[in-house]
């Protein structure tokens, strides 16, 4: 337990099974995101703007399910939810289904910023990013051939995308606090592999995606999206923490509960305004780092918690 | 425990000229979705029917007389969600459905998905033979003239709300002699919206939620409000921690009040059967039926009965 509040930022890269092969670029991806919103908060950056950095640095990074290297829907393209949620206003950004931009993620918080709304779709979101001045990039800078191959192989009648998605390629998130004792979320995902056009998961859906409130915490879900937004898991978890509950009991209650109500596992990122955090996921594995106090930490199976200074390459 | 149902025709400022079609309204959707709970249906089968009631009256803000967006077209969103297994189906910015809150449980029972939004929505629609209509028979002769009004004066949505013109949702909330819980919301969201504004109604957990152990939950007003404070999972929250379910819904209808300046209305059922209907705008014509009463009622504080069956 802290008892000086120390600023902190917390990643995660997607909860689930990732194969051996992936494992290293999971883990790296997620400290590089964890140092680069650190920097912003050592720079006087608000919680929010460090959330942003994060998972800006994990869309740009074609390892993760977000931005580039997205999973394919089931036309083979690209559409992306995203969510930013600021808990000192409560107020909140979100994209769902939108299409060729690399940064969802950023659309999220312009949305929160320069409009009355909190959440924008599709075609009305793209409208947004062009009267933004957001570019338009082409569909195919946003696949990768590992996601192609993804798609391809899910197309057979008989697949199991769910089963096949889970942790190869991860919803992104971040959760943060920073100097002044504002907390932040922010989580972007391409969704489910070879889904429905259209389908909107958890990560846009607030309470479900994330949440986040200077009086609670914050916290970020990725895992199986239909599931998560059964228990509208990142709000159940801060539930859990105004009735007294910590970071992690609350986090470990609400995994729980989703395991034994409807089934589903998954991962979380959270954190409370005096600093605590804890990455807690109910999968095999989820690739989480943070930066807090100069030291980087991070982990990827259960029971995992590496540390080194922060300067120190990984 | 006997059966309940109870809807909402919306929560905010509703005109003179417009408040005995809202009762009426309310009445006959809470008639429609309370004879499907006495024949035996599901709380699912009988909110969907209330909303739909509602969705078909063009006096609501929702499929028939939705709101007009910034193009001047209709833009829907819905959500329905069984209180059993916790499932949900929404539909986000559909545009042609005249039951938008119909599409949302075909969503939830045709797909492995729990929303689907915009063209998606419709492709999906589509591929089950769900019937579409023309994107004008959805406006109605008031939205048209409202549109082109604000239009002229180019009025945002924050001072809309406070001017106390905003048109609203609908919902309705559902126990069955299963002892099964649902909810269902529908809108056309806020008048002059951007294009692609996707506000709580169609958000589990803000414009409504149902859970089997606590109860169900339909939410109307702010939308941008409602979303701050999950409101519909908020007031179940507080029935979990031993609330009514009035206390519950006051309680948190004064935090959206307090904390983000957000007026609205929810209604609640709880799975023994104790209902709810509160607002925080100047009206909210609702209506229940329990025990072939019918209760409804406009401003604060009314709660008028008239047997069903007169």
């Amino acid at each position: 337990m802290v008892t000086e509040m120390l600023p902190v930022v917390l990643v995660h890269g997607g909860a689930g099974q990732i194969p051996k092969e992936r494992s290293q670029m999971s883990t790296s991806g997620v400290c590089s995101a964890a140092r680069s919103g650190y920097l912003v908060l050592q720079g006087g950056g608000s919680s929010m703007d460090a959330v942003v950095e994060a998972v800006t640095q994990l869309e740009n990074n074609p390892s993760f399910n977000a931005g580039c290297g997205s999973v394919l829907n089931i036309t083979g393209e690209v559409e992306m939810d995203a969510i930013v949620m600021d808990g000192k206003t409560l107020a909140s950004g979100a994209v769902s289904a939108v299409r060729n931009i690399a940064n969802p993620v950023q659309l999220a918080r312009l949305v929160m910023e320069k409009t009355s709304h909190a959440c924008l779709t599709a075609e009305g979101a793209s409208k947004f990013a062009r009267s933004m001045g957001v570019p338009e990039v082409p569909q195919e800078s946003l696949i990768t051939d590992y996601s192609r191959m993804r798609w391809k192989k899910n197309l057979v009648p008989d697949a199991n995308p769910v089963e096949c998605q889970m942790g190869k390629m991860g919803t992104v998130g971040a959760v943060a606090v920073d100097a002044e004792g504002n907390v932040a979320c922010a989580t972007s995902t391409g969704g489910m592999l070879n889904k429905m056009e259209g389908r909107v998961g958890d990560t846009p859906c607030i309470g479900s995606g994330g949440y986040a409130d200077n009086l609670v915490g914050a916290v970020s879900t990725t895992g199986h999206g239909e599931t998560i937004m059964k228990v509208t898991l990142a709000r159940l978890i801060l539930f859990h923490m105004e009735q007294g509950q910590s970071a992690e009991a609350a986090s470990d209650l609400g995994l729980a509960y989703m395991k034994s109500r409807v089934g589903g596992i998954g991962g979380v990122v959270t954190v409370d305004p005096k600093g605590n955090w804890a990455p807690r996921f109910s999968s095999l594995q989820m690739a989480w780092a943070a930066a807090q106090n100069d030291t980087l930490h991070y982990g990827l199976y259960t029971g995992e918690h590496f540390t080194q200074a922060i300067d120190d390459p990984h | 425990m006997s059966a309940v149902l109870v809807v909402h025709g919306g929560a905010w400022a509703i005109p003179e000229e417009l408040a005995q079609a809202s009762v009426d309204g309310v009445k006959t959707a809470a008639r429609e979705g309370s004879s499907v709970l006495r024949s035996g249906g599901s709380a699912m089968a009988a909110v969907e029917a209330a909303v739909r009631a509602l969705e078909d009256n063009a006096v609501f803000n929702a499929g028939h007389g939705a709101t007009l967006n910034i193009d001047g077209e209709v833009e829907l969103d819905a959500m329905i969600m069984d209180g059993k297994t916790l499932a949900s189906g929404a539909v986000s910015s559909v545009k042609d459905i005249a039951n938008p809150v119909s599409l949302a449980r075909a969503v939830m029972e045709k797909t492995s998905h729990a929303m689907l939004t915009g063209r998606g929505a419709n492709l999906f629609a589509e591929s089950i033979g769900f019937s579409t209509v023309p994107a004008d028979s959805l406006v109605s002769e008031f939205e048209r003239k409202e549109w082109e009004l604000r239009k002229k004066y180019m009025k945002g949505v924050a001072e809309d709300f406070k001017l106390k013109l905003a048109h609203d949702t609908v919902g309705a909330v559902a126990l069955d002699c299963a002892g099964n819980v649902a909810c269902a919301t529908s809108t056309g969201g806020i008048r002059n919206k951007m294009v692609g504004r996707v506000g709580d109604s169609p958000i589990i957990g803000c414009g409504g939620y149902a859970d089997n152990l606590i109860g169900a939950v339909s939410c109307t007003g702010h939308g941008e409000s409602i979303l701050k404070v999950t409101l519909a999972r908020l007031i179940l929250s507080h029935i979990e921690r031993g609330k009514s379910v009035s206390e519950a819904s006051q309680l948190s209808l004064q935090t959206m009040g307090d904390r983000v300046q957000g007026a609205g209305g929810a209604i609640v059922v709880s799975p023994s059967g104790e209902w709810a209907a509160t607002f925080t705008t100047e009206r909210m014509a609702w209506a229940a039926v329990e025990h072939d009463v019918l209760w409804f009622g406009l401003e604060p504080n009314e709660k008028q009965k008239e047997m069903l069956h007169q």
